[in-house]
């Protein structure tokens, strides 16, 4: 959803959370070497950056009052020295850091992604796509400020703090007592605009995030709009929501604007006192005119660290809450696991599937399937039938092993499937989803995914099998047709028809199809997916829920489930004849025909 | 950069603003420059003999005064100019807002809502950006630039040219380095889609990964994917962790120069100590504007860019418009008539097409097309019927005939490449496009529904209906049975922040919305595809005491729905091959008939 992703507003909280930051840790670690490096320089810096002034005031005190002009040379040498270093130590260090900050994405990443894989299908249940994206996006992005402009930043602003203090201390402790009067001040003004700055950035960011969305939305329902009259209001909407965002944004810009100036005049106040108390000094002998200015510059400096504050410490806070997240994620245990000690299919692989038993449900208060049992040979084809919310996807969930029975076994050729390594049994049993999926690529690759086993000659006989290679060799390029994100360029015929292709190229044992009526596909296509289908299902054990009853006629049996139970089983005709629960079913699909012929 | 020119009417608006906010700028920069004059005097005087500490104690004053003075010119200027930048912005959105809901499907088939969404978001606050902190930081920093050189010049040549000179060279590194930076970061955001782009895809396919047990490919494939955006990055950090230092040493030789040759002319007699104090002051207050200017240079570059983006949309002229001397359609009988229709394929809908961009737009007012360039193939052509008032026809044909692009034309959501289409014996391209679309009501193949609550969606097309109207609409419908599953019934929020509506819900809620704006003439496209064999025809028996008296056209895919229809016409590549009755059709045993033969024996083999 495109929606989603303009009004994921962040609720910042806690700055630091030590829990976090050692879990955080881990991943840092490898870097151990190269992140004290960095540290190490980005002290140095620290350091070097404090002498500039102590030369000036080296320089006043100095040559320039003595007037010795040729005394200048080796203060301006040092001077260049220091400028050079500086340069050398925080490049070096913002290389450093930068990269270990990437180095730790990347491996963060694959880790989430790794994680993510392995989680079983009522994760993803749970988990809408929109916000897994933002885990592995945004949220990983705030670490990587965390490490980079955070943590490391602060505690270099802490030194620099430090540093200038201690020297001024060291110059003249009376001039630095008065330098640092302001200092607190300073501190409180900043945290005040901080307190105001944050709640009205999230309110420009809250009332933004509003618009967006209607804009969205709006966009999408345009010819709704059109079509029914409603541009008039549609606009009255948008200018009530554009117009709270002016406010929301006049009101930080007043802040800002406040903030700014005061910042300048408390500066303005720090020299002020120095230029009153200082100049007494200096008539008094006890301050020179060089400590004087070295002592502005000081104050100047000793700004900086504090205003960094603000920004830094948002960067926490969205470093932690994306931590909480992305940990959130990282912490939910796999619901189906692989054994340790897996067993093995007996080769060949026939495909009789047995269930005993089984119950499941998706909140295990709540079991869709009741105790289920079922016997289906190698080789038959059989369609499960039922009402919406009989248990027929869960069945095919279960048999792919996305989720795990809750009591009873499923076995494949006598062997629980528990105790299969998952990729060795979804080697043997493949599912065709109910909605088709295609992923940016070619035709080709849609088809073999990234099984390079499955040559161009097998490709195109899959396709040519299920009736998709006449519509492929119309495209532009063929098998070699770029696909669009998600099939956007395929209709839902044509990406039905790759399905089955696929399906057939990777040429399972057991094969579970979960086909759902489209009812935006013409009659020629519907003719040929049944017709595909059909090809599909021959000689292989096939379990297909059936939407629609043209599909039945393609299987052996029928398993009709109802509220979690099997309650009938048997032939097309068998079951016709009980005039049951399919009786029913069957007419109810037909009453189409009845009301209207 | 002509794209900016667009932007003077905007800023027209708030001259007045503008230039006071200009006049603080001018004083606030005057002011400012003056802070380092005080410092200066107090330092001479300190340097002579017999000053009292009643001086010094004027000079701190002094140093307050000119701090508070500058802070309040200060402010004003940026609550007047960033004020001014965010009202631009609200008008440029309002002028977007209103050609978004202007433009019709055939720009809209052009651009993807992700793009037209980035114009109304980023492009937008580029521009703003542009207007606030730009013009904002532009102003101070040439005035405090041009204030501070002229004190400087006043006071020493010599030591005014270093400075002069040397510091504009760290707006030119930060300009050099910043345009480089902006490419290799271009190249970086583009694989950072690819890494969004292919986790989104795995997780929303991740049912078909498992089952073909493709986890291991798929993270090789995006392990891969991040060790190259690891090494874009990389090469972007070599430029980018260069920026902030080397502007740093560019600022301090200029520091270690004014100390040095200033040094050397106190230290000669030729300067005195405050005047090299007043030096290092302004080193200090023109730092960060010579930073912005460089700054200023990619805001300039971005929001020209961008305005030229916002261009390409407020520039777009719709090919549907109302006319110049629209006639009324005060009570609509409701016959239709196609007349010899033609309609070509669209570029972007010819299969391969791809979609250009906004600027591609033909200007024109001119409800009649323009021959376009490339002549591109007739989808349907030599299409003629007459639909009576009060009577039904109905449209079949394979996926892709056109169907829906034919009853389009209709309520004029594009207008054909020749012939005509009439309403009530006048062409809909004379008529008062929303008389016209007041008398066309549409229920599409894919409904779409607002984020407001239900009652809103269902009386989207008449807002002031009356609860009883709305009872029938909604019971017509078959909504009636699904508002019971709804916590709040007919009060119920749609979308994100309430409830999500089934696919045939969502065409129960179109159905009521098209039946309660009461239109002389009723569209039904493949309107009951999503709703179950028996609730479609439970809405069909209540539709058909509706359409008794209005004229209907009705788009289905399955005889049953068609069946009744007065006349029925066949849609095969791109004409129409045969129209009647459904006993006549049959009678003729065409298409239609085969259709027809083709439904029951499905129903046959299942029995």
């Amino acid at each position: 959803m495109s929606g989603t992703r303009f009004d994921d507003d962040v609720i910042l909280g806690k700055a630091y959370d030590g829990r976090l930051v050692r879990r955080l840790a881990v991943f840092v670690a490898p870097y151990w070497r190269s992140l004290s490096l960095a540290v190490a320089l980005l002290f140095g810096a620290a350091f070097t950056e404090i002498v500039p002034p102590l030369l000036v005031q080296q320089a006043i005190d100095g040559p320039i009052s003595a007037g010795r002009i040729d005394g200048l040379w080796p203060i301006f040498g040092l001077y260049a020295l220091v400028l050079l270093a500086t340069f050398a130590l925080r490049y070096g260090h913002n290389y450093l850091i930068n990269s270990i900050g990437q180095s730790v994405m990347l491996d963060l990443r694959t880790h989430i992604f790794r994680h993510i894989q392995r989680m079983s299908l009522s994760f993803f249940d749970r988990n809408p796509v929109g916000r897994l994206l933002t885990r592995i996006t945004n949220d990983v992005d705030a670490l990587n400020e965390f490490l980079t402009q955070g943590l490391v930043l602060i505690l270099a602003d802490t030194v620099t703090l430090a540093g200038i203090i201690v020297v001024m201390f060291a110059l003249n402790w009376r001039l630095a007592l008065i330098s640092l009067a302001t200092l607190p001040v300073l501190a409180v003004v900043v945290a005040i605009y901080q307190r105001l700055m944050r709640a009205t950035y999230r309110l420009v960011r809250q009332r933004l995030a509003k618009i967006n969305a209607y804009l969205n939305e709006q966009i999408g329902g345009v010819l709704v709009t059109q079509l029914f009259r409603r541009e008039a209001h549609s606009r009255a909407a948008f200018a009530g929501l554009s117009s709270e965002y002016v406010d929301a944004n006049m009101r930080s810009l007043l802040i800002f604007s406040i903030f700014m100036p005061t910042v300048q005049v408390m500066a303005a106040i720090g020299t002020a006192a120095l230029l009153w108390w200082g100049g007494q000094g200096v008539l008094a002998g006890w301050a020179t005119l060089g400590t004087l200015t070295a002592f502005v510059l000081y104050t100047e400096r000793a700004f900086q660290p504090i205003r960094n504050l603000a920004e830094r410490y948002t960067i926490l806070q969205a470093a932690m809450a994306s931590a909480e997240r992305i940990f959130g994620v990282l912490d939910t245990e796999e619901e189906v696991r692989d054994p340790e000690h897996p067993a093995t299919l007996p080769q060949p692989v026939r495909g009789a599937i047995t269930l005993e038993n089984v119950v499941f449900g998706y909140d295990p208060a709540e079991p869709v399937l009741k105790g289920v049992s079922l016997h289906i040979p190698a080789g038959q084809a059989v369609a499960i039938v039922g009402a919406t919310g009989a248990g027929k996807s869960s069945l095919v969930g279960l048999l792919a092993r996305f989720y795990d029975v809750q009591q009873g076994r499923i076995t494949l050729d006598g062997v629980d499937i528990r105790t299969l390594p998952q990729r060795e049994l979804r080697r043997h049993i493949a599912a065709v989803p109910q909605d088709p999926v295609c992923f940016s690529g070619t035709i080709a690759s849609n088809i073999r995914l990234h099984d390079d086993t499955i040559d161009d000659e097998r490709v195109r006989w899959a396709a040519e099998m299920v009736n998709a290679a006449a519509f492929i060799e119309r495209l532009p390029g063929g098998y070699a047709y770029e696909v669009r994100e998600r099939g956007a360029n395929l209709s839902i015929g044509q990406r039905q028809l790759l399905a089955f292709a696929r399906a057939l190229a990777f040429n399972p044992e057991v094969l579970l199809i979960l086909d759902e009526a489209t009812s935006s596909v013409d009659t020629a296509t519907e003719a040929l997916i049944q017709n595909a289908l059909e090809r599909l299902l021959k000689g292989r054990t096939s379990i297909v829920i059936a939407h629609r009853l043209s599909t039945i006629r393609h299987v052996d049996r029928i398993i009709v489930l109802h509220k979690g139970r099997v309650v009938e089983d048997g032939s097309h005709e068998a079951l016709l004849a009980r005039r049951g629960f399919y009786y029913r079913l069957y007419q109810l699909q037909f009453a189409e025909q009845s009301v209207t012929g | 950069m002509s794209h900016l020119r667009h932007l003077l009417p905007y800023m027209a608006r708030y001259r007045w603003t503008l230039l006071a906010g200009l006049v603080c700028a001018v004083i606030g920069a005057a002011v400012s420059a003056l802070g380092p004059y005080v410092l200066r005097l107090a330092v001479d005087d300190l340097g002579r003999s017999g000053i009292v500490t009643a001086t010094l104690l004027r000079y701190s004053g002094l140093v307050i005064v000119v701090a508070l003075a500058d802070g309040v010119f200060k402010f004003l200027q940026r609550m007047l100019i960033a004020g001014v930048s965010y009202h631009v912005e609200y008008d440029l959105r309002a002028a977007l807002f209103d050609r978004y809901l202007r433009l019709d499907q055939s720009f809209y088939g052009r651009n993807h809502t992700g793009d037209l969404m980035a114009r109304a978001t980023n492009d937008l606050s580029a521009v703003r950006q542009l207007l606030g902190p730009g013009l904002n930081g532009t102003a101070t920093a040439l005035l405090t630039f041009a204030a501070a050189a002229a004190l400087m010049l006043a006071v020493n040549v010599t030591l005014a040219l270093v400075v002069l000179l040397l510091m504009p060279l760290s707006t030119l590194i930060f300009v050099l380095v910043g345009g480089r930076m902006r490419a290799l970061f271009t190249s970086v955001q583009d694989q950072f889609g690819n890494i969004s782009t292919r986790a989104q895809e795995n997780f929303s396919g991740i049912r078909t990964v498992k089952a073909y047990a493709q986890e291991e490919a798929e993270l090789a494939v995006f392990t891969e994917d991040n060790r190259r955006y690891r090494e874009l990055n990389l090469r972007y950090v070599l430029l980018s962790g260069a920026l902030w230092p080397s502007m740093a040493l560019c600022l301090g030789t200029v520091a270690a120069l004014v100390l040095l040759v200033g040094g050397r002319l106190v230290a000669g007699g030729e300067l005195t100590l405050g005047e090299l104090v007043q030096f290092n002051a302004y080193l200090g207050l023109l730092t960060f504007p010579m930073i912005i200017l460089g700054w200023m240079v990619s805001l300039y570059q971005q929001g020209a860019a961008s305005m030229g983006r916002l261009n390409e949309v407020l520039h777009a002229h719709p090919m549907i418009v109302n006319p110049p001397a629209a006639l009324p359609l005060p009570a609509p009988h409701g016959e239709v008539e196609y007349r010899g229709v033609g309609i070509r394929f669209d570029a972007n809908e010819e299969p391969g097409g791809h979609r250009t961009s906004a600027e591609k737009v033909v200007a024109g007012d001119n409800p009649v097309p323009q021959p376009s360039t490339t002549r591109s193939a007739w989808m349907l052509r030599d299409i003629s019927f007459t639909i009576p008032a009060g009577s039904s026809l109905a449209i079949v044909g394979a996926t892709g005939a056109g169907k829906t692009t034919l009853v389009n034309l209709l309520a004029r959501v594009r207008d054909p490449d020749e012939g005509q289409v009439l309403v009530d014996g006048i062409d809909v391209r004379r008529l008062d496009l929303a008389d016209l679309r007041r008398a066309v009501g549409y229920v599409p193949q894919e409904t779409f529904l607002f984020s407001v609550p239900l009652r809103e969606n269902v009386a989207f097309g008449a807002p002031d209906a009356s609860d009883e109207e709305l009872e029938r609409a909604v019971s017509i419908s078959r909504l009636a049975n699904d508002l019971e599953q709804f916590p709040d019934g007919i009060a119920t929020m749609v979308g994100e922040r309430g409830v999500t509506l089934s696919g045939g819900q969502k065409q129960r809620v179109a159905i009521a919305r098209a039946v309660l704006s009461s239109p002389a003439i009723l569209v039904l496209d493949d309107a009951l595809s999503s709703v179950d064999t028996h609730t479609a025809a439970q809405i069909l028996e209540g539709l058909r005491e509706i359409m008794r008296n209005r004229t209907s056209i009705i788009i289905a895919q399955r005889i049953a729905t068609v069946r009744e229809a007065n006349q029925i016409i066949v849609l095969h590549e791109g004409r129409i091959v045969e129209r009647g009755t459904h006993a006549e059709l049959l009678q003729a045993n065409g298409r239609y008939a085969a259709m027809y033969r083709r439904e029951l024996l499905e129903a046959e083999l299942s029995e």
